[in-house]
C-alpha cells in the first residue's frame, strides 16, 4: 500500500547529487565563459549607457517636444500628443522625471533589440514547419518560466546592471513580435502569393514585397504586445540593479510606502499607455494604407 | 536537616519537571526565513521535541512580521535570531514592558554588518588595510558600467542599510574618490555580485553582513574601519536617515540579536528559558553550518542534524546530562 501512498521518489542524497551536478557544471561554465559573453554584450552596454545617458541629459522641455513629435508622427492625433505632454508634466512635477527617463531608455532599446532579434526570427518559422515546430515551444517557456528562474544565471553570468536587465526583459518580452510576425507571413492570402508567382517575383521580391508588407498589422500587433511585456517587467528588472520607475516600485514593497508604490507604478502605467495607443493608431494606419492598395 | 534538604530539593525537582510536563505541551517558536534563522530554529525544535518532550510548530516569517505577531497576538511564543537594531524603537518599549523578554542576548557570537571585500583581494594588497586605506584605490575595482570608476556595491533599495550605506559613502568622500555607489536592487542581486566577482576573481567592495553563508562560503573578509563609532546619537538621527546633511565617518553600529519569549512564556517555561539562555552559537560554528546548508542545499531541519551530530560537544554544554542523553539516543 505504501508504495501507492508514497511516491517513489529518487532518494535525498541522489537528488541532492544531481542537483549540486548541475550547479557544479554551470559554475564550470561560468568560470570558463563568463567573461567572453561579458565581452560580447559590451557594446550593447555601451550603447545603452550612452543612450541613457543622452536622454537624462536631454533637457526637459526639449524632450516633451521631440517625444510629443514621436507622438504626432505615429497616430497623427492631436489627443493623443496632449495627452502625451500632460502626462510627462505630471510625472515631472510629482518628481519621477529622471526615474521615467531611465525607464524609458531601457524599455526603448528593449524594444529595438526584440524588435532585431524577433522579426528575422518569426520570417524564419514562416519559411518552415520544422523551424516553427521547434522554436514554438521554446517561445511558450520564455514566456511562461517565472522570471526569477532565469534571473539567477543570468546574475552569475553577467553579475548586476543594465546588461542583464535588459536581457531578462528581452526574454520575457520577445516571443508576441516572434510569433506575430511569423503568423502574420502565414496568413497572407495564397491568392496573392499565386499572382505573385506568376509575376516571376524571387523568394527575397515575395517577401519583401509582398508578405511583409502585407503581414504588417500584424507584425506592429506584435511590437505593440513587446513594449506592453517589456513595461511589465521593469520591476523585475529593477531587481538586478536597473535604475528607474522599478526601483523606486521595489523600494515602496520594501518599506510600505503606499503612495510611493502607487505614483510610480502608475508612471509605469501611463508610459504603457501612451506606447499602446500610439503604437495602436500607428497599425492601423498602417492596414488602411495596406486596404486602399489591396482591396 | 540534611533529610529536611533532600525532600525540598525533591519536592522542588517534582514541581519543576511538573510545571514542565504540564506546559510543555505545544510551543510556537519563529523559523526567520534565512539560512541561520532556519538552523537555530530546527536545532530548538530538534532539542526541545527529544529532549523536553514538547511538541513545536514552527512558524516561518521575516523579521518584521514575527515580531508584530509576538508583540500583538503573543505568538509564536519564541524567536530565536530576533535582529534587533532595526527593530529598537518597536522593541525597547516592549521589553520594558514587559509584554516581551530577552531570554538571550547573544545566540550567535561574531556578527555583524559592514564591508567586504574577497580573501585574495586582501591578500594581493597588504598593504591595504582599513577602509580608509581601500577606498583610496577605486582602479583596483572597476565599474561594469564605467571602468574609470570604482564600483562599491551598496544596499538593495528599501532596505534600512541603503542609508547607512549612502550617507557613510558620502562621509568618506567617495564620490570624489573617484567611486560610484551600485545598487544591486535585491538580495539575489547582492548575492550574485558576490559570487559573480568570487568565481572570476574580481575585486569586489560592498556591504554585507555575518553570519551567512556566502561569506562563510567565499571566506570574504570584514574590512576593518579605521575610524572610531561616532556614537548612538549620530547613528539615530543621521547616518541611518534618508535626510542626513553632515555624516561623519564612523565605524558601522555593533549588530545585536535577541533570542525573545513572550511574557506568558516567560512565565511558563520554566527550564526551557534556561536552555535558550545557554543556547550560544560561536561565529565559526554558524559560518561553517551555513557553508554547508549552502554546499549540500540542506533545508533547516537536515542541518540541524548535521549540528547535533557534528557538533556535540558544544550543543550537550546547553542542556542537562539527562537531556542530553535524550536527544542523543533520539538522533
Amino acid at each position: 500500500m505504501g508504495i501507492l501512498t508514497e511516491f517513489p521518489e529518487m532518494g535525498r542524497a541522489d537528488l541532492r547529487d544531481f542537483k549540486k551536478g548541475i550547479d557544479e557544471t554551470f559554475r564550470l561554465f561560468t568560470r570558463e565563459y563568463g567573461e567572453s559573453i561579458e565581452n560580447f554584450f559590451y557594446p550593447l552596454l555601451k550603447f545603452l549607457g550612452w543612450f541613457e545617458r543622452l536622454i537624462v541629459a536631454t533637457p526637459w522641455p526639449l524632450m516633451i517636444l521631440i517625444l510629443s513629435g514621436l507622438v504626432w508622427a505615429g497616430s497623427r492625433s492631436w489627443g493623443l500628443v496632449f495627452g502625451t505632454i500632460f502626462t510627462l508634466l505630471v510625472v515631472g512635477y510629482l518628481g519621477m522625471w529622471e526615474d521615467t527617463m531611465f525607464t524609458l531608455a531601457l524599455i526603448s532599446v528593449a524594444t529595438m533589440l526584440c524588435i532585431i532579434i524577433g522579426i528575422p526570427l518569426g520570417i524564419l518559422m514562416s519559411k518552415s514547419d520544422r523551424t516553427q515546430s521547434v522554436i514554438t515551444p521554446i517561445l511558450d517557456i520564455m514566456q511562461t518560466i517565472p522570471s526569477f528562474v532565469y534571473l539567477i544565471p543570468i546574475l552569475m553570468l553577467l553579475g548586476i546592471g543594465k546588461v542583464p536587465g535588459l536581457i531578462a526583459v528581452c526574454i520575457y518580452a520577445i516571443p508576441p513580435v516572434v510569433r506575430l510576425t511569423n503568423l502574420g507571413i502565414r496568413l497572407v492570402d495564397k491568392d496573392v502569393l499565386e499572382a505573385a508567382d506568376a509575376f516571376g517575383a524571387s523568394p527575397r521580391q515575395k517577401l519583401w514585397t509582398v508578405q511583409m508588407p502585407l503581414a504588417l498589422p500584424n507584425i506592429f500587433a506584435g511590437v505593440n504586445q513587446t513594449i506592453m511585456m517589456a513595461l511589465a517587467m521593469v520591476v523585475v528588472a529593477a531587481l538586478i540593479g536597473v535604475h528607474g520607475l522599478g526601483q523606486e516600485v521595489l523600494k515602496a514593497v520594501n518599506n510600505q510606502y503606499l503612495a510611493l508604490g502607487m505614483m510610480n507604478g502608475l508612471a509605469i502605467v501611463a508610459i504603457a499607455i501612451v506606447f499602446d495607443r500610439v503604437s495602436q493608431k500607428f497599425g492601423k494606419r498602417l492596414q488602411k494604407h495596406s486596404e486602399v492598395i489591396h482591396g | 536537616m540534611r533529610n529536611l534538604l533532600a525532600t525540598t530539593t525533591l519536592l522542588f525537582g517534582l514541581a519543576a519537571t511538573g510545571a514542565v510536563a504540564a506546559e510543555c505541551g505545544d510551543i510556537t517558536m519563529a523559523e526567520f526565513n534565512w539560512a541561520s534563522g532556519e538552523l537555530m530554529a530546527n536545532v530548538d525544535k530538534l532539542i526541545l521535541e527529544e529532549g523536553y518532550g514538547c511538541n513545536v510548530d514552527l512558524v516561518i516569517g521575516g523579521t518584521t512580521a514575527i515580531f508584530a505577531s509576538m508583540n500583538e497576538k503573543g505568538t509564536p511564543q519564541i524567536a530565536g535570531e530576533q535582529w534587533v537594531n532595526a527593530l529598537r524603537e518597536l522593541l525597547d518599549p516592549a521589553l520594558a514592558e514587559g509584554r516581551l523578554h530577552a531570554v538571550n542576548t547573544a545566540p550567535i557570537m561574531g556578527l555583524g554588518e559592514g564591508w567586504w571585500i574577497p580573501p585574495y583581494t586582501k591578500e594581493a594588497h597588504p598593504e591595504l588595510v582599513t577602509v580608509l586605506d581601500w577606498i583610496e584605490h577605486p582602479e583596483l575595482f572597476p565599474s561594469a558600467e564605467d571602468p574609470s570608476k570604482g564600483a562599491f556595491v551598496g544596499c538593495p533599495a528599501g532596505w534600512g542599510c541603503q542609508h547607512v550605506n549612502l550617507n557613510l559613502f558620502k562621509a568618506f568622500d567617495m564620490e570624489a574618490k573617484g567611486w560610484v555607489l551600485v545598487n544591486p536592487g535585491s538580495a539575489a542581486g547582492l548575492d550574485g555580485s558576490i559570487a559573480k566577482a568570487n568565481e572570476r576573481e574580481e575585486n569586489w567592495l560592498g556591504y554585507y553582513w555575518s553570519p551567512t553563508s556566502i561569506i562563510g562560503k567565499y571566506n570574504m573578509q570584514a574590512v576593518p574601519w579605521g575610524v572610531e563609532y561616532a556614537g548612538n546619537e549620530h547613528w539615530d538621527t543621521c547616518i541611518s536617515q534618508e535626510e542626513c546633511t553632515d555624516p561623519q565617518q564612523t565605524s558601522w553600529i555593533q549588530s545585536e540579536v535577541f533570542t525573545i519569549v513572550t511574557d506568558e512564556f516567560m512565565q511558563s517555561g520554566g527550564e526551557i528559558n534556561d536552555y535558550l539562555a545557554a543556547r550560544v552559537f560561536p561565529g565559526d560554528v554558524m559560518g561553517a553550518m551555513l557553508v554547508f546548508m549552502a554546499d549540500e542545499q540542506a533545508a533547516g531541519e537536515d542541518a540541524a542534524i548535521e549540528f547535533l551530530i557534528e557538533y556535540e560537544d558544544l550543543w550537550t554544554t546547553w542542556v542537562s546530562e539527562d537531556v542530553a542523553a535524550k536527544v542523543k539516543a533520539a538522533l
